[in-house]
C-alpha cells in the first residue's frame, strides 16, 4: 500500500499542534515549580513519568503502554483526590521495658502495584503492571476499571467515588507501579502532555 | 485522628526546637485546577517562529526554578539521600527515613501517631552542633515506659550523631548509632545518615538550602 508523502502545510500544522501543546505545558509547570511542591510530569511522547520538584527531574519511571478512554486526547493539570491505602503496621507498647518493641517497617514491597487513582477535574488513573509480568493483577485491574465505570454509570457509586470524564491507563513494572503509590500525596499535582515538539 | 508527636532537640543546653510528626507535608495550597482536551482556539494562531521562540524562553524560565545552589533531595522509597549543585552530584549517602508504622497514644484513645517523613519541598532552618535528644512521649510509650515528668529525665545525649539539621515542623537529618539499619524504613520521621555522610551535609547545607523529599 502507497502513502501519500505528508504535504508542507500538514508538517506545518503538525509541529504547529504540538508546540502549542508542549508550550501550554510548560506554561503549567512553570507555575507548578514556583512553588515548594513535589509533582509529576507524565510526558506521553517518550512516555516517561516524572517525579519532579523547581523543574528538577527527581525520578523517572518508564510508562510500558498507556492508553486513553471516555474522552478526548488529554493534556493538563490534574489533583489527586487521595493516595492508595497503605496498610500500616501498628506498634503495640512494650510490656516489658528490656524487650522493646521490633516491628517490621514498611517499604516498598509493601505498596500495591495494581490500583486506581482518581483525581480533580474527572480523570480516572488506572495503573497495573503487564499482562506478562503478574496476570492475576492486571485482570483484577481491569474487573476493578469496569465495576467502577458500571457502578458510576448506575449510580451505585458513592459520591467520592463517581468517575466523569477519561481515563487513563498505565502500564508500569511492577517495581515502578509500587514507586508510584509509594510517592503520591493527598493533592499531588499531575501535568499530563507530550512536552517535546515534533 | 492523628496528632504530632513531640520531641525535642536541645543544643548547648538550650531548648531549641520542637519535633512533631504525623501529618503530611505538602508545600503550596491548591490552585485552580485545569485542563484541556481539545478546547477550540480562539486566538489568531501565533507564527512557527513565534512559537518556537515562545517555547525556548519557557524552556529557559522553567531552567530558572531550579536552586542556584546547593540542595538536597531525599528518596525515601529507597533511602538514598543526594546532595547536589545544578546537575552536580556533590553526595550520594544511604539514609534512613520514616517506618510509616504507628502507634496509639493509650492517653488520649482515637489518636495516634504516624512515623512517617514528610513528602515535599522545605528547607534547612537549623544547623546544630551536638544535638541532645529530648526524647518524645511515644519514645516512652513505645518501650513500655511511663512518660516522665520531670523534663531532665527526657534527656539523650550523643545518640543523634555531631550535627542535626532542622528542615521544619521538628524534623532533622541528623546521625545514628544504629549504622546497621541504613537503607531501611525505621526512623520515626527524621533522616538518619552515618557520620561521615552527616559530616558533608552539614559542611555543604547551609540555612535556606532546600531540601526535596519524594
Amino acid at each position: 500500500m502507497l502513502h501519500a508523502a505528508p504535504s508542507a502545510s500538514n508538517e506545518k500544522g503538525d509541529e504547529r499542534e504540538s508546540l502549542q501543546e508542549a508550550t501550554r505545558l510548560l506554561e503549567e509547570e512553570i507555575k507548578l515549580a514556583s512553588r515548594p511542591q513535589i509533582y509529576l510530569l507524565l510526558d506521553l511522547s517518550e512516555p516517561i513519568l516524572y517525579i519532579k520538584g523547581r523543574g528538577i527531574e527527581l525520578h523517572r519511571l518508564p510508562v510500558l503502554q498507556w492508553k486513553t478512554s471516555g474522552g478526548g486526547f488529554l493534556s493538563g493539570l490534574f489533583r489527586l483526590r487521595g493516595r492508595p491505602e497503605v496498610d500500616r503496621p501498628k506498634a503495640e507498647p512494650s510490656k516489658d521495658p528490656s524487650l522493646p518493641t521490633d516491628l517490621e517497617p514498611i517499604n516498598l514491597q509493601d505498596m500495591p502495584a495494581e490500583y486506581l487513582l482518581l483525581f480533580e477535574p474527572g480523570l480516572l488513573l488506572v495503573v497495573a503492571p503487564p499482562l506478562h509480568e503478574q496476570p492475576w493483577l492486571w485482570a483484577r485491574s481491569r474487573l476493578r476499571e469496569w465495576w467502577l465505570r458500571f457502578a458510576s454509570w448506575t449510580g451505585v457509586a458513592s459520591p467520592a467515588d463517581q468517575v466523569a470524564g477519561p481515563r487513563l491507563r498505565l502500564t508500569l513494572t511492577g517495581e515502578a507501579a509500587r514507586s508510584l503509590a509509594w510517592t503520591v500525596t493527598d493533592g499531588m499535582p499531575l501535568l499530563i502532555g507530550r512536552t517535546v515538539p515534533l | 485522628m492523628l496528632f504530632p508527636v513531640l520531641c525535642l532537640v536541645i543544643a548547648g543546653g538550650t531548648v531549641l526546637t520542637a519535633c512533631q510528626g504525623g501529618a503530611p507535608l505538602e508545600g503550596g495550597g491548591p490552585t485552580a485546577t485545569e485542563n484541556r482536551q481539545e478546547q477550540p482556539n480562539r486566538k489568531q494562531p501565533a507564527s512557527l517562529d513565534a512559537l518556537r521562540t515562545r517555547y525556548a524562553s519557557l524552556k529557559r524560565q522553567l531552567a530558572q526554578q531550579s536552586p542556584d545552589n546547593t540542595y538536597i533531595v531525599v528518596d525515601t522509597a529507597r533511602n538514598v539521600l543526594v546532595v547536589k549543585r545544578k546537575s552536580n552530584v556533590l553526595l550520594t549517602a544511604i539514609a534512613s527515613t520514616g517506618s510509616g508504622t504507628i502507634l496509639d497514644n493509650p492517653d488520649r484513645p482515637g489518636t495516634q501517631w504516624v512515623f512517617d517523613t514528610p513528602r515535599g519541598e522545605f528547607t534547612i532552618q537549623s544547623r546544630l552542633t551536638n544535638p541532645v535528644w529530648v526524647k518524645p512521649d511515644w519514645a516512652f510509650l513505645e518501650e513500655g515506659q511511663k512518660v516522665p515528668k520531670d523534663p531532665a529525665e527526657r534527656l539523650e545525649p550523643g545518640i543523634l550523631g555531631e550535627y542535626a539539621l532542622g528542615f521544619g515542623k521538628g524534623y532533622f537529618i541528623h546521625g545514628t548509632l544504629y549504622t546497621r539499619l541504613l537503607g531501611k524504613n525505621v526512623t520515626h520521621g527524621c533522616i538518619r545518615l552515618n557520620d561521615q555522610d552527616l559530616r558533608t551535609v552539614h559542611r555543604l547545607a547551609m540555612i535556606g538550602t532546600p531540601v526535596m523529599i519524594f
